[in-house]
């Protein structure tokens, strides 16, 4: 059989499962072998697409099936594993292999349980339900049979958890008080000791420590799945089985920190984290990142005052329970690179501490003496909504409009008026609905990586194609590649190109087109923003789903839709043109400010949280305080609010942000009304309600308005597209904090030294 | 009987078309004549016109010339266009058990294969991956007749409408993978396999598939795996591979005896399989007798004969006579053994063996005399089964060699008796707890020796504390 | 609980302290006062505080009139006898001359209230 049978087969395979109702079930059955994950659908995230679609059109409802488990009924539909019924019985069955998220490997065994009329236990998490079936998860021969495999799980793992940094968080300490046996029978007379494993170097994030590896499979199914490197793998058998990447070699990816979260053992530890702290010293407080603009929900993990490490926090319309690497491991540089004190320049214009009086006077002065029309405001990636609210209220009392950020959006046409152009209207969560996804000038793999994520779970398991416009990059699954220049955008949206991306479009049920904000920086930004939305009206207009959105725009930081709410211009421009006398740097660290474009004269006010560029130009400094020293509002590119909270205090002399603004517009004369959060809360949802109606994404359907606007705008273009980060290597160091971050340069290293080897 | 079958369908002939109402009615009254025979209570020795594989010893030429003088490849198409049904038919009436070692009755398997098509395509695989210790038929049948498992393909093939038969073949059986591939080529060259299959209008490809030497890949599972170019490693069943199999099409895999001889099944008919041996194990097969006797053989033979008649008659005795015996395995070295006194009156076959406690597996009979050293040959097939676990799940990977560890102190005697009844345990806890039955055929040796040879195994511990005190194990345990 | 035994809970006579009536316990109270009143001048010399007499009777006059509104006997009993004990320990000099000092707060500061104030005095 070719190579073109075999897919011809598994295609054919994919056709049916839509048609025969049959083999729907039997594929929800279907616990796939490691990697099969790809031809075939998952069996657990079957279930939400199959509510969708009774949602939209009328199906019938299939009937529930009754099981009883430990003699409870329960109803069921056909197909669901055993697992997941006990669950809803609300019964835990231990696991160790087993992982929602990830496809069923069955070989812990750790989750047997009897079936009433079967010899043998069942493997809960992949055996599925027979109407009757009667499960008992507390009989003799289920805990004969965990307390037997969690025996032979423990003869070769080490006993080495006080070392160990999984030490306290652990499955198998906890599994191993609950289900395990209460004595060793391990009699080792020869001493010819346990299994003993060389560890595996994967790079500077992951520590390994293979002798405790249990084989759990879960490292391999989430490399291979989600994160798409099918570097990891088993070699070996029998005992000598080993988990690894086959030759040494860094793991590749972005998502790679996740592998950490999965082992439920310490095989896979963090390395910058490592025999840092124990989980039971350590406070964790929720928060949200802002390292890329999905504001992915996080739990920080802080003692004595300070950020130890960053987990996922599961939030599933954002990032279910991953995290990209960037906003896990770039924490370390929150404790470097630091502005602590408030700054100004000395007479041979070296930067020199001084106290929050000084600083604080001298920028009033600035501010007083400047005309309002040279004063200028940037705004840079992390900024909050707090104090980009509080800075833009004191620019204008002080009687300027030139509030502005860093990121360039046009503003022609809707511009910044209408909430939905500059959005991600699709929404997260619902990529992964979709079944065609046209991405335009935008590498999504490193901009969002757990946008990435979602679409390669879309591809994955519902068979979405995606098609390219712009540069072609790795994405970690195949995409049709349709060019690289801009006007091909133009040809589709005016229906001159006949491209077979075209008849996709309108051929799918759920299409999206999402549009990378970085291209709208050129000149020809506002021609490609109104051919896209023209695209994207055109497509979405024969939707049978009326509530389906198409357009879809993604920012690349974490302020700006916030700022673009609040009413900031985008982009410096032409404003930094006009010669300011004062140019107010809020967080603005990406270079677009730089000396040389300045008046000789003109004063440099810097407020942020670390040295960098921004800071290096500065006549001023002004030390705030980091995401996680501050409670802070910030909008994800969705639109959706989100609240970081205090995690620990800033270092040294740095305040809040909007504190720092709120004391100086009194100190220039120009008192903002607001003495608290509550208070500068409530003027920001006097601005936009959105702002303040935490964790909601409210609906945007201006869409047809803002094409209208756009009409005169589709003027011809030709120019060729371009994305800032290409490689992983680009991917690490974007902004001030992962700039200061060691982990992060280390990462960089290793991924171009991992480019140099042979593998 | 082929005669008579040729006949029939010859008188049919011109109604082929119609092959159901008609292959009944005429088959009725063949059979009753062949086997309205009294219920047996004499089984063994099989008549040499009764065999199915004539050419076991190699003493005939083994190519196609040889293939169809001994009646392979006769009358095949009418056999194929008589339809699946009745070919599955056939297989039900002769009560046909997978000879691969789990027995199942591979008429009902087959006819899992008849489900109407979702449009993928369906495979026929055939386990040739023999590496059972004690085991050796399976390659007679490949270098000496290979067409004999060829034209079972085909038949087999078109009983389930599958496109191709995929043979997977252990890596070590270079001679005997040459062979079936000339014999492969052969028969493509006559225009008995490929498209339009002697004629029949059935499209059909075989494929040799050479293994890699993991012991492993003999589970149907993990042998698909194996084909689809993957690390062999049994797969969670359900989905079975007749739902969700090779390339994720139906797929059925099965031993090469059980296929080569469905041919003559087919020919002389089902009936006439199903009068030797007792009912639910009826049929003849190849017994591979090894170990201490003085001419260890491969044989096909009547089901249901007495073990001891099997090696008197065919293997010349035990060495030293029969009261010289120390054990019999008798099914291949993942069935527990059984002592003498069991086997002067086990039954070689299916019930026969299961009312020992024990199974027949693949009929290969490892005779050991007193010779033996019983715990350490038990000993050496644990560390075998230690080798050849894949590793996938955790009471095989981890139980099988702590066993091991523990089976080697046994032979010294280095053990505390207490230890006897843990190994019990441990080997408890890993059978029936696997993804597949490799985790079982490693459990049941131990098993089998402590059943039968605990006397033994606390000997030696005593005479070991005898010599060198109390082992530590004692003090540990 | 019955209602007959409610009804004694409730109506239970609570034991004195010292005084039984108001007008007793306002006589201690005074006798206190008095007694800290003349013990002044001595308390000046002895201490050698950088406070005058008059500083010292009106910081006595401002800690009385701090408990002015107490009027639950039993609690005016207690302040009393803890106004007798911080008497005698400063009659007898087991204080010493920071505990006297420290009556009139000399190194508090009082908290800022406006923003900009805070911002500019505290880390917040």
């Amino acid at each position: 059989m070719t190579k073109a049978d075999y897919y011809c087969s598994v295609k054919l395979s994919r056709c049916r499962c839509c048609q025969s109702k049959f083999f729907n079930e039997s594929i929800r059955m279907l616990r796939q072998p490691l990697t099969r994950a790809l031809a075939l659908k998952s069996p657990t995230r079957a279930a939400p697409l199959a509510a969708r679609c009774q949602a939209t059109q009328i199906q019938p409802q299939p009937d529930k099936v009754e099981v009883f488990i430990d003699d409870k009924p329960v109803y069921v539909l056909p197909g669901t594993t055993i697992l997941q019924a006990t669950a809803q019985a609300g019964v835990e069955i231990p696991r160790f292999c087993y992982h929602e998220r990830l496809a069923v490997a069955g070989n812990c065994r750790m989750c047997l349980v009897e079936v009433e009329k079967s010899p043998k236990p069942a493997a809960a998490c992949a055996m599925p339900v027979m109407k009757g079936m009667r499960v008992k998860t507390n009989s003799d021969l289920t805990r004969k049979a965990r307390e037997g495999v969690m025996e032979f799980l423990l003869v070769n793992h080490p006993l080495d958890c006080p070392i160990c940094d999984q030490g306290g968080e652990c499955d198998l300490q906890d599994q191993s008080m609950a289900f395990g046996s209460d004595k060793s029978r391990f009699t080792d007379i020869h001493f010819s000791g346990k299994r003993a494993v060389e560890d595996k170097d994967v790079g500077p994030l992951i520590k390994t420590i293979m002798t405790r590896c249990i084989h759990c499979t879960r490292c391999i199914r989430f490399a291979s799945e989600v994160a798409g490197v099918d570097d990891f793998g088993t070699t070996g058998r029998g005992t000598d089985m080993q988990v690894g990447t086959y030759v040494e070699k860094m793991f590749l990816s972005e998502l790679s920190g996740n592998i950490i979260d999965l082992c439920p053992v310490g095989a896979l530890t963090s390395k910058p984290y490592s025999f840092a702290a124990r989980p039971w010293e350590t406070r964790r407080i929720d928060s949200v990142d802002v390292l890329d603009p999905l504001g992915s929900n996080i739990v920080v993990t802080t003692r004595t005052n300070e950020v130890l490490r960053i987990l996922p926090r599961t939030n599933e319309e954002i990032n279910e329970e991953w995290l990209s690497d960037k906003s896990r491991f770039a924490c370390d540089g929150l404790k470097r690179q630091r502005l602590v004190t408030p700054m100004l320049t000395d007479s041979r214009g070296n930067l020199t501490p001084v106290e929050w009086e000084d600083a604080i006077v001298a920028a009033a002065r600035a501010l007083r003496d400047c005309p309002p029309e040279k004063l200028l405001v940037v705004a840079g990636d992390m900024a909050d909504a707090e104090s980009l609210m509080a800075l833009k209220d004191l620019a204008n009392k002080l009687g300027s409009e030139n509030v502005c950020t860093e990121q360039y959006f046009p503003l022609e046409g809707a511009g910044i008026d209408l909430r939905s152009s500059y959005l991600l209207n699709t929404k997260i969560a619902n990529v992964e609905d979709a079944d065609f996804v046209l991405l335009i000038g935008t590498n999504v793999r490193f901009e969002a990586p757990l946008l990435n994520a979602r679409i390669r779970k879309a591809y994955v398991h519902k068979e979405t194609d995606i098609a390219l416009i712009g540069p072609q990059v790795d994405l970690t699954y195949d995409y049709l590649h349709v060019g690289e220049s801009a006007s091909i955008v133009k040809d589709l949206a005016t229906g001159t190109s006949s491209h077979e991306v075209m008849k996709r479009l309108q051929q799918a049920k759920r299409p999206i087109v999402i549009l990378g904000a970085d291209q709208l920086k050129t000149p020809e930004g506002s021609a490609l923003l109104a051919y896209t939305q023209e695209l994207a009206l055109k497509v979405q207009e024969k939707l049978a789903d009326k509530e389906w959105k198409v357009l879809n725009v993604l920012q690349r930081t974490a302020s700006q839709v916030a700022a673009l709410d609040i009413g900031y211009k985008p982009g410096v421009g032409k404003l930094l043109q006009s010669g300011p006398k004062v140019v107010y740097l809020l967080g603005a660290d990406n270079g677009v400010v730089s000396r040389d474009q300045l008046p000789k004269d003109a004063v440099v006010i810097y407020q942020g949280h670390h040295g960098d560029n921004g800071a290096a130009i500065a006549d001023i400094v002004l030390p705030g305080a980091a995401y996680t020293e501050k409670r802070a509002t910030y909008v994800n590119a969705e639109g959706r609010a989100q609240q970081t909270l205090v995690a620990v205090t800033p270092p040294g002399k740095a305040r809040e942000d909007w504190k720092i603004i709120r004391a100086l517009s009194e100190v220039v004369g120009e008192r903002l009304p607001y003495d608290n959060l509550d208070e500068i809360r409530d003027r920001l949802s006097q601005v936009s309600p959105a702002l303040v109606n935490y964790g909601n994404v409210q609906d945007n359907n201006y869409f047809a308005q803002a094409r209208a606007l756009a009409q005169s705008l589709q003027k011809p273009i030709s120019g060729k597209m371009d994305v800032q980060l290409k490689q992983l290597e680009d991917y690490f160091m974007t902004d001030s904090i992962s700039r200061a971050s060691p982990t992060m340069a280390k990462c960089v290293q290793a991924v171009l030294k991992q480019k140099q080897s042979s593998y | 009987m082929a005669g008579a079958l040729a006949r029939v369908i010859q008188g049919t002939k011109s109604h082929l078309g119609l092959v159901g109402p008609l292959v009944n009615i005429s088959n009725v009254p063949v059979r009753f004549q062949q086997t309205q025979a009294p219920t047996k209570s004499k089984y063994g020795p099989l008549a040499d016109c009764d065999r199915v594989f004539t050419n076991l010893y190699g003493r005939h030429e083994w190519r196609l010339k040889g293939a169809l003088s001994r009646g392979d490849w006769y009358m095949t198409k009418e056999i194929i266009l008589k339809g699946s049904d009745w070919i599955v038919n056939e297989l039900k009436t002769s009560g046909l058990r997978g000879r691969g070692g789990a027995g199942f009755p591979t008429g009902m398997k087959w006819s899992f294969m008849q489900k109407p098509s979702d449009g993928r395509p369906k495979y026929l695989v055939v386990n040739a991956d023999e590496g059972e210790p004690g085991t050796c038929k399976d390659r007679e049948i490949m270098r000496h007749d290979p067409h004999k498992l060829i034209e079972g393909c085909l038949i087999a093939g078109s009983a389930m409408g599958a496109q191709a038969a995929y043979i997977y073949i252990r890596g070590e059986f270079y001679n005997e993978a040459s062979n079936l591939q000339v014999a492969i080529a052969e028969a493509y060259q006559a225009g008995l396999i490929g498209k339009n299959a002697c004629g029949s209008g059935y499209d059909f490809d075989v494929f040799v598939h050479r293994g890699a030497g993991a012991y492993i890949c003999g589970e149907e599972t993990a042998l698909i795996e194996s084909i689809e170019g993957k690390q062999g490693k049994p797969r969670l069943k359900p989905p079975f591979p007749a739902d969700i199999g090779l390339f994720g099409c139906p797929t059925t895999v099965n031993n090469v005896e059980t296929i080569a001889v469905s041919p003559t099944i087919c020919r002389r008919g089902g009936k006439w399989f199903a009068s030797f041996g007792r009912t639910r194990n009826s049929g003849t097969k190849l017994f591979n007798i090894s170990g201490h006797v003085n001419t260890p053989c491969t044989v096909e033979e009547e089901m249901s004969i007495p073990l001891k008649e099997l090696i008197e008659r065919h293997a010349g005795g035990v060495i030293g006579g029969w009261d010289n015996l120390l054990a019999v395995i008798p099914g291949g070295s993942s069935t527990p053994l059984i002592p003498k006194d069991v086997c002067s009156t086990a039954i070689m076959d299916f019930d026969g063996l299961v009312a020992a406690q024990t199974s027949l597996g693949t009929a290969a009979v490892i005779v050991m005399d007193r010779s033996t050293d019983i715990v350490k040959a038990i000993a050496r097939l644990i560390m075998f089964y230690k080798h050849e676990s894949c590793g996938q799940c955790t009471p095989c990977r981890e139980g099988v060699s702590w066993m091991n560890k523990i089976m080697y102190r046994f032979v010294d005697g280095n053990a505390s008796p207490k230890e006897i009844d843990m190994l019990w345990e441990i080997s408890k806890q890993i059978e029936g707890h696997t993804i597949c039955a490799l985790g079982d055929g490693a459990a049941w040796p131990v098993q089998g020796l402590i059943r039968h040879f605990r006397p033994e195994l606390e000997r030696r511990m005593a005479e070991y504390a005898a010599c060198n005190g109390p082992s530590k194990a004692e003090r540990l345990y | 609980m019955s209602a007959r035994q409610a009804i004694q809970v409730g109506t239970k006579t609570v034991k004195p302290v010292l005084s039984t009536t108001p007008g007793e316990a306002k006589r201690r109270v005074l006798n206190l006062y008095k007694a800290w009143y003349r013990q002044v001048p001595y308390l000046v010399k002895d201490f050698d505080i950088p406070k005058s007499e008059e500083q010292c009777r009106a910081k006595i006059k401002e800690l009385f009139l701090k408990n002015k509104d107490v009027t639950d006997i039993r609690v005016i009993d207690l302040l009393v006898i803890k106004g007798q004990i911080e008497l005698k320990e400063s009659v007898n000099m087991w204080k010493q001359k920071g505990h006297i000092m420290s009556y009139f707060k000399p190194t508090e500061e009082p908290k800022p209230k406006d923003f900009l104030s805070k911002f500019f005095s505290s880390n917040e």
